[in-house]
């Protein structure tokens, strides 16, 4: 009700009259400024757009091969005589023939088979075995101890080929580079044109990829990501068992019930500060704390989960703290107006308006978790330890075991470029999951998303 | 203040159902509410008028304790609900609600269906043994608040899904299904259009045969329609008291003649 002059504010000096039709320079300014900035804007866009794309080529450009591998189609005659000459079927008895005793089973199948697509060759038949991978022995010994009564038969095996006769079926080795590789001769090529002529040698789909474990140096054709997926989903497991409620519970104390006082501020000030620290940090505080004080096993998932965990907390009390403030007031103070107690009010009002949002947090920062490397390697979650799958689903908490990006890690410091085809294939795994839990975010806020 | 002592006494009414004395709200530093004593009859509207700021929905908060919620409200003196002091240690303010129910300016319906806001009270306090004392507690909320014969065919519609005047009342609804035996409500109509305010004042016109309410009003045009008494509040004093016929046409202070004359506020 304020007096509001109305008669005596005469205008100072009568504006000029001005067609609306025509812009003035200022408007024109104006006008400019705001397509300049607008052409800013999209140029930002098109840039970031253009790395994505680059990005997401060249990892499916390098990555996609990890996903076939080539297989040797073998009839290798599992002769009596070699593995179990007193004619038991015991396997003890079969399990004393070592990979080695295989290798002649192999060279004669192998001779064979040269034989058949008719090529001629000078190769030696030890040196022939070079197109095979180093583990096919180790492929046929596990089949016969498996199932003794194989023995004396002629069996038909599909033999992993070695990583460069892999290579060369994909491109990536060629006549020339073999000139200076020990492993594989322009020689052992010709035979393989061959084989692959007449359907002996073929690319398949690489399921060992996915189900697969890690594999030593030398074998990078048997190496695949399935115990290192194991090894995530322990320490997700870990991570959600206690990130969320120990990240909610302590978000909505400090949010609805804590005095607002510099003791609060203290920590709400320190809670931003531990969510910019450096991951490795974690990792080392890991090594000190559960491993060298609470003498937890090393390399163990539990362990890596427990790391994550303090990593993961920050993001997801700063996530909860905002969706619990973005709840309208006027909520609580219904809920509150209706005789509910503080605890009532949050539980059965303010919480489940959070949940969209403490959700997409929890799933951001676990897959935050889930892409993280440095800290795992501290605790002895390496790559390499991944080559057995957990005893039990109780043990994959504490067997030894590595992570997807770990494992990545691991095959892109290797020596043999063949790892390297497997490292951009853990990297296509790592983001196919990545993706999936931010599909899930976007489902989960879309499915408890309310309007009010 | 003395002088304003005297016209409290003379406004003074038979049951008495809550009774202030001497309070004083500090937010801070600030000095929300100076020295308020007033006594709040059973069963009639009372309604608080004065500019914005001036500490009646601060002492209006007073009355269920929602300033407790504020963490830098400070609250001195005695408020009394038939004749015990609400402030008291023993005091549960959670009990205290139960009986001394709250509208808010803003229409605030829960997120839920009709049927669950109205429920939610009675569901807490226990007021309901069975799924169908339930359904009773409901419906006779709903009649009292006037909303029963729009919302019967859509209980488990959400309640946020009504038209803003539906919603307050449905707020009213929600607060009355407590079973309160005080209303405050702090400008229910002030986010609502003429025909939903009207729907609202002659609800307010029926709970009073139930119910004391509180109803802080910008609107003196409303507080003229509905109480039977009303204070005026100016800077956090309360300035004035009494039946309301007579503050609108004789008002004792100065103050309150230039504010319901519109020179002030």
């Amino acid at each position: 009700m304020t007096d509001i002059p109305l008669g005596d504010a005469a205008p100072a000096a009568p504006r000029p009259a001005r067609s609306i039709l025509e812009t003035d320079a200022r408007t024109r300014a104006r006008n400019r400024a705001e397509t300049r900035f607008r052409a800013y804007g999209l140029a930002a866009l098109l840039v970031g757009l253009f790395f994505l794309v680059f990005l997401m080529s060249s990892i499916l450009w390098n990555g996609l091969g990890a996903f076939t591998q080539t297989r040797f189609a073998l009839d290798v005659e599992l002769l009596e005589s070699e593995l179990d000459p007193e004619g038991t079927r015991d396997p003890a008895v079969i399990a004393k023939t070592s990979t080695f005793g295989y290798g002649d089973l192999i060279e004669a199948a192998l001779a064979k088979a040269v034989a058949a697509s008719g090529i001629q060759t000078d190769l030696e038949p030890g040196d022939l075995a070079d197109i095979l991978s180093s583990g096919a022995a180790a492929q046929i010994r596990d089949r016969v101890t498996a199932d003794p009564s194989l023995v004396g038969q002629t069996v038909s095996f599909d033999l992993l080929a070695s990583s460069r006769v892999d290579g060369y079926i994909k491109g990536r080795v060629t006549r020339e580079s073999l000139a200076d590789d020990k492993n594989l001769s322009p020689a052992h090529l010709d035979i393989v044109d061959a084989l692959v002529a007449d359907g002996t040698i073929a690319r398949s789909f690489n399921m060992a990829f996915i189900t697969g474990a890690d594999a030593s140096e030398k074998r990078p054709e048997e190496a695949g990501m399935g115990v290192a997926m194991v090894g995530s989903l322990y320490v997700m497991l870990t991570v959600l068992a206690l990130a969320l409620p120990i990240g909610v519970a302590a978000s909505i104390y400090l949010e609805e019930f804590a005095p607002k006082n510099r003791f609060t501020d203290f920590i709400e000030v320190n809670i931003a500060n531990l969510a910019a620290v450096p991951s490795i940090v974690y990792g080392i505080l890991g090594l000190a704390v559960f491993i060298q004080f609470a003498e937890l096993p090393q390399s163990a998932p539990l362990v890596g989960g427990l790391v994550l965990t303090l990593l993961t907390l920050p993001t997801i009390i700063i996530a909860t703290r905002a969706a619990l403030k973005a709840v309208p007031p006027s909520i609580r103070d219904a809920a509150l107006g209706v005789g509910a107690s503080r605890m009532q009010a949050v539980f059965h009002h303010v919480l489940p308006l959070a949940v969209p949002g403490i959700m997409t947090g929890t799933i951001i920062g676990m897959a935050h978790a889930l892409g993280e490397t440095a800290p795992l390697l501290l605790i002895g979650m390496v790559g390499f330890v991944a080559s057995n799958y957990p005893d039990g689903a109780l043990h994959g908490f504490v067997s030894p075991n590595s992570a997807m990006p770990a494992q990545v890690y691991e095959w892109a410091k290797r020596a043999d470029p063949a790892f390297y085809e497997r490292a951009w294939g853990g990297i296509i795994v790592l983001l196919v999951f990545l993706l999936l839990m931010n599909l899930v975010a976007v489902l989960v806020r879309r499915r408890f998303e309310r309007r009010w | 203040m003395n002088d304003m002592r005297l016209f409290e006494r003379a406004a003074a009414v038979d049951g008495v159902k809550i009774s202030a004395k001497g309070v004083n709200v500090h937010y801070g530093t600030a000095h929300a509410l100076k020295d308020v004593s007033v006594d709040i009859g059973d069963r009639l509207v009372t309604a608080f008028i004065g500019p914005s700021g001036c500490g009646k929905s601060t002492f209006l908060r007073c009355l269920n304790r929602m300033n407790d919620t504020i963490p830098s409200a400070a609250v001195t003196g005695r408020i009394e609900l038939d004749g015990q002091d609400i402030y008291d240690r023993r005091v549960d303010p959670v009990q205290l609600r139960a009986k001394v129910g709250m509208v808010f300016q803003k229409p605030n319906p829960f997120p839920k269906s009709i049927y669950d806001n109205v429920a939610y009270g009675p569901k807490i306090h226990g007021l309901a043994k069975t799924r169908a004392d339930l359904d009773v507690v409901v419906e006779t909320a709903l009649r009292r608040a006037a909303l029963w014969n729009e919302a019967k065919d859509r209980l488990h519609a959400p309640g946020t899904g009504l038209s803003g005047g539906q919603q307050q009342r449905l707020c009213i609804a929600r607060a009355i299904a407590t079973e309160p035996e005080v209303l405050l409500m702090d400008e229910p109509c002030s986010a609502l259009d003429p025909i939903a305010t009207a729907q609202v004042e002659e609800l307010i016109d029926e709970l009073k045969q139930n119910y004391s309410v509180v109803i802080v009003t910008h609107s003196m045009q409303q507080a003229a329609r509905v109480s039977q008494r009303t204070a005026f509040f100016h800077l956090g004093h309360l300035v004035e008291y009494g039946e309301t016929g007579q503050i609108f046409t004789n008002p004792r202070d100065p103050r309150t003649e230039s504010y319901i004359s519109g020179r002030i506020g």
